[in-house]
């Protein structure tokens, strides 16, 4: 007999807050900044079967190799590996992984001697070796630059740690006691996690709790296939470019072909240029989130999030290819910058068909930044990863948002005085860029200028994997929008009076995307983040919101003149245009 | 129409650190080949399922 929906809603909303619970753990027991203040991770809950049931809203950018890490390190351990108390390690991206800094911890649920499933979390980790600081190697050419790869392998066995894989990883990574406490966080998180699904279970019974996650999952799968019945079948296409790979200054180009028959969907990634020799290429995990999060943005937002929703989705990435890299092809910017232009892509495709669900492309760079070195009043090596919000692109009904996180991250923004309080660097300056919106009826949302300035008698090295900072690249606008403005990632040493990039300044290959360059006292860093594309004709934005954002300081006068038609006395207003 | 396939068990040694992918859709295969003789070359896929895809699809695409 079928449960009823309430019940079915109750158990539902519980596999959910399991999964809240396990971040909110994490969140207030791990030791770095891109764990409680980015809340770069993921948290989930799987059937013994390796089907997913339960899913937290926090980085969707691990969507898919959340999925995939626990299925297959299934399949290759084998069920019966796993016994109480155990917790399997993993970050291998060519095993599911989004990217090598990204670890996935798993434990096995038993209830009354039966296993019952898994609690599962993504982390992604600071700084785990390789040849830069932060891990974050933007001319690594072998994975082997990228930090330390470890497959699947149990860390805890029976609740006892293993001590001598903790002394080996501790080993490689440069700032061990970070990764300590991080990978404790999301290991201790993970026995929050059993005791609350211990207590469904007890509460309602293994087989009600077993039935009502088959039976969501079946729900998800019948809604996911209505919402895609309901886009006219046909075969939707887009491409897309990256400015380069940090290695070869040459574009890298994406293609997908997204088939709507009946209710289901192939989304084709053939025709995508072959696995490029820097580090942005995607994982199999990546380009599958990818594909994944673009079709949640199309589709109700209310459809549960478990294994049932991607069953009517089928994904080709080829082998070899830009969106599937293979064994030892590197690719830590693949899930920071492919994932979100990827998204954007699919959404693109079905934009002729969903024109009201689909919005112009977000800046599509997480403006990847990477400092570390000795603190000066410490003595201890700190190491940081940092992501900046940039816009995102505008709807049909709406403007962009301003200065957010890529779509695959849903992290937040760094506060100022993390950077003052931990690390030797100052803000100088922390806004949102006039203009950087791309124009439209709907306007992009905008980037955001950050300027850091290294304290005196400090040394920092610098990392950095940006995109969209070249002319040509910037985020695309919809149904007659203009572009989003471009990133930057600028250097001005002490004494200088202009920025510059770091090719002008170091030589860099790329301007873009570089590793292990050293900054003193006094240096300053410019962060712009891109903004993201419009939608409509700009000419046709409500004159209301026009002298609005020029009043704001969103927009230029000379922007609303030249590119929204605004004249003085005219659409924005009198007293907003002279 | 499917031909006749089978499934091979892969038994990777320690020092075989590279995974095999799905000559469909590219996924990895962890543990079992789903593998099919198509227009007399050997194909290796994740599942029948994938099989059929290949079939129904990426070949109707290359025609």
């Amino acid at each position: 007999m079928a449960i009823d929906p309430v019940t079915l809603t109750v158990l539902g909303n519980a596999f959910v807050n399991i999964c809240r619970e396990m971040g909110v753990t994490m969140i207030r027991t791990a030791f770095s900044p891109i764990f409680n203040e980015g809340l770069d991770f993921s948290c989930v809950l799987f059937d013994r079967r390796g089907n997913m049931i339960g899913q937290a809203e926090f980085c969707p950018a691990q969507i898919a190799a959340s999925l995939f890490i626990v299925r297959w390190t299934l399949e290759e351990l084998g069920v019966d590996a796993f016994e109480p108390g155990d917790v399997v390690l993993h970050n291998d991206p060519y095993r599911g992984g989004a990217h090598i800094p990204e670890h996935s911890v798993m434990r096995p649920v038993f209830h009354e001697g039966e296993l019952f499933g898994f609690v599962a979390n993504v982390g992604h980790l600071a700084e785990i070796g390789g040849k830069a600081v932060g891990s974050f190697a933007a001319d690594a050419t072998e994975v082997f630059q990228e930090g330390l790869r470890i497959p699947p392998v149990k860390i805890v066995k029976r609740d006892e740690n293993d001590l001598e894989l903790w002394r080996l990883i501790m080993a490689n990574h440069r700032t061990p006691r970070n990764t300590w406490g991080d990978l404790n966080a999301q290991i201790g998180s993970l026995r929050v996690a059993e005791r609350r699904v211990l207590e469904l279970l007890d509460r309602y019974g293994r087989g009600f709790v077993e039935q009502a996650a088959d039976e969501l999952m079946d729900y998800s799968e019948r809604w996911m296939r209505a919402e895609i019945a309901a886009i006219p079948d046909g075969v939707y296409e887009f491409t897309e470019r990256m400015e380069d790979d940090g290695v070869v200054d040459r574009p890298v180009a994406f293609h997908v072909a997204v088939t709507v028959s009946g209710d289901e969907l192939v989304v084709d990634w053939t025709g995508t240029d072959p696995q490029v020799r820097g580090p942005i290429n995607a994982t199999y995990g990546v380009t599958a989130g990818a594909t994944y999060n673009a079709v949640f943005h199309l589709t109700d937002m209310a459809i549960p999030k478990n294994s049932g929703a991607y069953r009517p989705i089928r994904i080709i990435a080829p082998p070899g290819s830009a969106v599937n890299v293979v064994y030892p092809g590197p690719s830590v910017g693949g899930n920071t910058e492919t994932h979100p232009k990827l998204a954007d892509m699919v959404v693109a495709a079905l934009a002729p068909a969903l024109p009201d669900r689909a919005a112009a492309a977000e800046g599509g760079t997480a403006c990847n930044f990477l400092f570390g070195g000795v603190h000066p009043k410490t003595g201890d090596y700190y190491a940081n990863y940092h992501l900046e919000g940039g816009g995102w692109g505008a709807k049909s009904y709406d403007d962009g948002n301003d200065a957010v996180v890529v779509k695959n991250g849903n992290c937040r923004n760094t506060p100022v005085e993390i950077f003052e309080t931990r690390y030797p660097l100052r803000v100088v300056e922390y806004s949102l860029i006039p203009d950087s919106g791309g124009p439209g009826r709907m306007r992009g949302g905008l980037g955001t200028r950050r300027v850091l300035r290294v304290e005196e008698g400090a040394e920092v090295t610098v990392n950095a994997l940006f995109d969209r900072t070249k002319p040509g690249f910037g985020a695309y606008g919809l149904a007659g929008g203009g572009a989003g403005g471009p990133a930057a990632i600028l250097v001005k040493r002490a004494g200088d009076s202009d920025f510059r990039t770091f090719s002008e300044a170091f030589g860099t290959v790329s301007p873009s995307k570089f590793t292990n360059i050293l900054l003193r006292g006094g240096d300053e860093v410019r962060i712009d983040s891109p903004g993201g594309g419009g939608w409509g004709d700009p000419r046709e934005r409500d004159p209301a919101r026009l002298a609005e954002d020029v009043a704001q300081g969103f927009v230029s006068e000379a922007a609303a003149r030249e590119l929204y038609g605004a004249s003085p006395g005219g659409r924005a207003g009198a007293a907003e245009l002279p | 129409m499917a031909a006749e396939g089978s499934w091979r068990e892969l038994s990777p040694q320690v020092w075989e650190t590279v995974v095999t992918p799905c000559d469909c859709c590219g996924q990895v295969v962890a543990r079992r080949l789903w593998v099919v003789e198509v227009a007399g070359d050997e194909r290796r896929f994740c599942s029948p399922e994938c099989e059929a895809l290949y079939r129904d699809y990426v070949v109707a695409r290359r025609r």
